[in-house]
């Protein structure tokens, strides 16, 4: 009663309607299913909250006439925030999308849905602001099938089932992105807080992205610009004790009359890490990154798109891993500690070290002539500038001894439709011209040599869904010309002027089906051509790093390569689903670099590596479980196997992954009216030792299995105006010293002991 | 539409205007720290004998095997040795003894026999007075033969015990001649 009076008098107060109500229901996104007991809270509405029932219908009364942010929250889903203007009692229905480790997912983007069969990993938003400071490779590796190939701590590149560099897309924000991916030791120049979420693509039919994508792709997908008219923003600061590295993360956006905006700006100061026993010294980082994006609607139908992006990294190399010739080599392996190890951290990045910018612009139209069909015009022009610093005579070591700019201009266009008895269309064309030249202030001969290249390609995808089968099927044709001005390796150097032409083409088709509720099972096929790259036409020279001479072939031929994945989804309980991919990929003409033997130089006998081309066989299994045995309690697991093999010289292929396996247990706590979103979490993960190598080809044998326990915990507070979020995440806690087959930096030092991680985030 | 069409012109402009730039041949670069030549030059304390050790390699990380000539050495003498660094991919060649001379304290020559009966000790010293080694000593003593390991370390940890493992640094030379003492 006294409630009630209470209620009544401040009604009276406040003048004002305040008998409106909020109703509906909250549900999947992809398939519409109820999600039982789903948290709703109408931000500034203090009290205002409620909960959904087991049908995920809810019902909020009570609220005054006004403008709210309704807040959304279901264990295994990305939270979200829509903007509601309460005039009159409304009924919505609110859809939430799943995220991460265990999907077969249908990510939706915006208007449009993905167009395919394909398997796809979500690592969303919620993960990526927690884990926003690690290197983008490293975020990725939770995902089954996905393993990272490192040069020491400040650089990793992503390794998709077996396969990566010139073999794995990059899509930036729709771009595919244009650097010296080519190299083992260039890592991917993207900065992951500008991604909503990140898709790891491992089934055959990414044709769109070109025939690199057989192998797999990662795509960095930008925010969905929403309604929201009021500014919104959060500020993210991680710091990790090991290296005692900040990382500081701010976003702001609106939706503004004249249009809606989104800025993101990253800041990273990271020094030495630390092995267990000792500093790895020269292992800084720093970065400096800025992203806008902007977008708006014209007349209902058109929307413009813009987004420019920096990135600008400065990546110390381990000083103790800077060894040449092999009897240092063999010396360095020996060491107990690595030579040039400091007693003392320190934030400075001397040479050997890395610096590379790229900077983005992409300008995109899209006209919606109606609902279902989408012609879409994209500019965009990349410009990445990659410094390779190394320690030198004569003051010279503050010139790069690898200096490289590649600008790259492209050109995209596409039509998606929806034809009245639901067959899906996308056709496109792609055209990518890039120039590539070396500065030639370096007094050193360039490991690659200046180029033009002009790619135009066409492709084509159709997708049917009808009862509970899902059928898809792509082509697309490639045509390159390559113009190389390449410096002749004997004396006197001359410019040798070549022209390569490629004409590749790739199918895809897919078939999958949902036997019941519970089981669905899906198998890809796909078969694309890939032209060779640069690197591996025309390398030549010592490539900082390992101490490998590397020679190209300019009279190499495209791979062939053909890929089958079968993947089930199976929901065996209700508290427990597992899914399996089983992979096999077979490529023809497969180019690699090829030890050779050593080659005397002045600078003692050098490791000769030559690329050749063989036929080689990838097979592999990624198994993915979730236990739900209790509402707030989660396990989930991973476990990753592949096996390559070189048909035509009889062994194993060089850097496959080891079989490794991930298991996590995650505790979510009850939310309450203040705290939301509070989880303790452990995860371990085992990798066995790689026995599958070739002795001659591995100077050092590959390193023992090791265990590795993580603890993760957070909490989410909410105030009236905005909410924070306290993060702690252990990685290595029990200090543990191993070293790790597919760290290149793994014949010199340990990896990284233990680093306490602590985020503090604002956002409102 | 139009509004798509002008767009599409608009762009087109700008991507015709910069593809179709001509590319200008690159600039071949002067490669300065390349060292193709080492030359060991022993001579006798009266200079009326003249011994060489030469490593060549013209093409530096290239295919082509570098050109090693040796003078065998006499028994029971004392050389004064010294080393030659030059660049002979260029024309004249250049003399890269003079930069490391120069940066004396961050360079270091070690000079590891084994086999042949000869001592060898280092005659200068850079501006800290720590070992250099662009001149040396080399006593030879009975008729033997083995094999001489000259190596230029980059940024060694001086001083040092004399050992390459305990000087560390870079390695910008390593060669080995064999040795005939007559």
């Amino acid at each position: 009663m006294t409630i009630l009076l209470l209620n009544l008098m401040h009604l009276m107060a406040e003048g004002q309607v305040c008998n409106l109500t909020l109703s509906g229901k909250v549900v999947d996104a992809r398939d519409q299913s109820a999600l039982s007991y789903a948290a709703v809270m109408i931000a500034e509405a203090e009290g205002k909250s409620g909960v959904a029932d087991s049908l995920g219908h809810f019902r909020i009364s009570g609220i005054c006439k006004g403008k709210y942010h309704i807040e959304l929250r279901y264990v295994g889903y990305e939270p979200a925030s829509v903007f509601v203007d309460l005039n009159k009692s409304k009924s919505l229905t609110f859809e939430l999308i799943r995220h991460q480790e265990l999907l077969n997912e249908v990510a939706v983007h915006g208007e449009q849905e993905e167009m395919s069969s394909l398997v796809h990993n979500v690592v969303g938003k919620l993960k990526i602001n927690r884990e926003g400071n690690k290197n983008l490779a490293n975020i990725l590796e939770s995902v089954s099938g996905v393993s990272v190939l490192k040069t020491g701590t400040g650089i990793s590149k992503p390794i998709i089932q077996g396969v990566y560099g010139n073999r794995i897309a990059i899509v930036n924000n729709d771009l595919i992105q244009s650097a010296q991916l080519w190299g083992n030791d260039h890592a991917p120049e993207i900065d992951p807080f500008v991604a909503n979420h990140i898709s790891v693509i491992k089934g055959t039919a990414a044709i769109e992205y070109g025939t690199k994508a057989l192998g797999g792709a990662v795509l960095i997908d930008p925010y969905i610009m929403n309604n929201d008219p009021h500014l919104h923003g959060s500020v993210n600061y991680i710091f990790e004790s090991n290296g005692l590295g900040s990382t500081i993360n701010a976003k702001l956006e609106q939706a503004a009359n004249w249009a809606s905006w989104r800025v993101t700006g990253t800041l990273k100061y990271i020094g030495d890490r630390h092995a267990p026993d000792y500093f790895l010294t020269n292992t800084g980082q720093r970065e400096q990154n800025l992203a806008m994006q902007l977008e708006k609607r014209i007349k209902k139908k058109w929307i413009i798109k813009g987004y420019a992006s920096t990135f600008n990294s400065n990546t110390g190399i381990l000083l103790g891993g800077h060894v040449q010739n092999t009897t240092d080599l063999e010396e360095a392996i020996g060491r107990e500690i690595p030579f040039n190890t400091s007693d003392e951290f320190s934030y400075s990045i001397e040479p050997p070290r890395q610096e590379v910018s790229h900077h983005l612009l992409k300008l995109e139209t899209q006209y919606l002539s109606d609902a279902n069909k989408i012609f879409t015009i994209r500019y965009g022009g990349q410009i990445n500038n990659r410094n390779e610093y190394d320690i030198r005579r004569n003051n010279r070591s503050e010139i790069p001894a690898l200096s490289l700019t590649l600008v790259t201009n492209s050109i995209d266009v596409n039509y998606h439709t929806v034809t009245p008895n639901n067959n899906h269309f996308k056709f496109g064309g792609q055209w990518y011209y890039s120039n590539n030249t070396n500065n030639p202030e370096t007094g050193v001969f360039p490991l690659i040599p200046d180029y033009l290249s002009n790619k135009l390609g066409f492709f084509s995808i159709w997708k049917k869904e009808w009862d509970n089968w899902f059928v898809d099927a792509g082509a697309r044709y490639d045509y390159q010309s390559l113009e190389v001005w390449a410096i002749t390796k004997s004396f006197p150097r001359e410019i040798e002027n070549n022209l390569h032409q490629f004409n590749t083409f790739a199918l895809s088709g897919g078939v999958g089906n949902e036997l019941n509720k519970k089981l669905q099972l899906d198998l890809n096929l796909g078969y694309a051509q890939r032209a060779p790259e640069i690197n591996e036409l025309y390398s030549f020279g010592l490539h900082q790093g390992i101490s490998q001479i590397e020679e190209g072939d300019k009279n190499l031929h495209p791979e062939d390569a053909f890929k089958a994945v079968f993947h089930l989804s199976w929901k065996l309980s209700p508290k427990l689903s597992v899914e399996n991919s089983t992979y096999f990929h077979n490529i023809n003409n497969y180019i690699f670099l090829e030890p050779q033997g050593v080659r005397l130089t002045i600078r003692g006998a050098y490791i000769v590596a030559q690329y050749k081309q063989t036929d080689a066989q990838l097979a592999g299994n990624d198994l993915a479980f979730e236990y739900t045995p209790h509402k707030s309690l989660v396990f989930n697991g991973v476990y990753s196997l592949v096996r390559g093999y070189d048909r035509s010289n009889d062994q194993y292929l060089i850097y496959m992954p080891s079989d490794n396996i991930q298991v996590n247990s995650q505790y979510n706590f009850k939310p309450t009216k203040a705290f939301e979103n509070s989880f303790v979490k452990v995860t371990a993960r085992y990798v066995f030792k790689q026995t599958r190598y070739n002795a001659e080809q591995e100077i050092l044998e590959p390193p023992s299995d090791y265990f590795l326990l993580g603890l993760e915990a957070g909490i989410d507070i909410h105030r009236n105006k905005g909410h924070w979020v306290l993060g702690l995440r252990v990685e290595n806690a029990l200090n543990q010293t191993y070293r790790d087959y597919l760290n290149r930096m793994r014949y010199f030092s340990d990896e990284p002991g233990i680093n306490i991680n602590f985020q503090l985030q604002y956002s409102f | 539409m139009k509004f798509q069409l002008k767009s599409i012109l608009l762009l087109f402009i700008m991507i015709y205007g910069s593809s179709c730039e001509k590319k200008e041949d690159p600039i071949i670069p002067h490669e300065e720290e390349l060292i193709t030549t080492l030359k060991y030059t022993l001579t006798s304390a009266d200079s009326s004998v003249v011994k060489e050790f030469i490593f060549k390699d013209v093409d530096g990380d290239g295919g082509d095997e570098p050109v090693i000539t040796i003078d065998t050495l006499d028994a029971h003498i004392a050389y004064t040795g010294r080393i030659t660094l030059l660049n002979e991919s260029e024309s004249p060649a250049e003399d890269i003894t003079v930069e490391v001379e120069e940066e004396g304290a961050e360079h270091q020559l070690f000079f590891i026999s084994s086999g042949a009966d000869m001592e060898i000790t280092y005659l200068d010293v850079d501006e800290n007075g720590n070992s250099l080694g662009l001149e040396t000593l080399v006593l030879t003593d009975s008729i033997s033969e083995g094999t001489l390991n000259i190596v230029l370390r980059h940024q060694p940890k001086k001083p040092n015990d004399g050992s390459l493992s305990d000087a560390g640094g870079s390695t910008d030379i390593s060669v080995d001649f064999d040795v005939f003492i007559r």
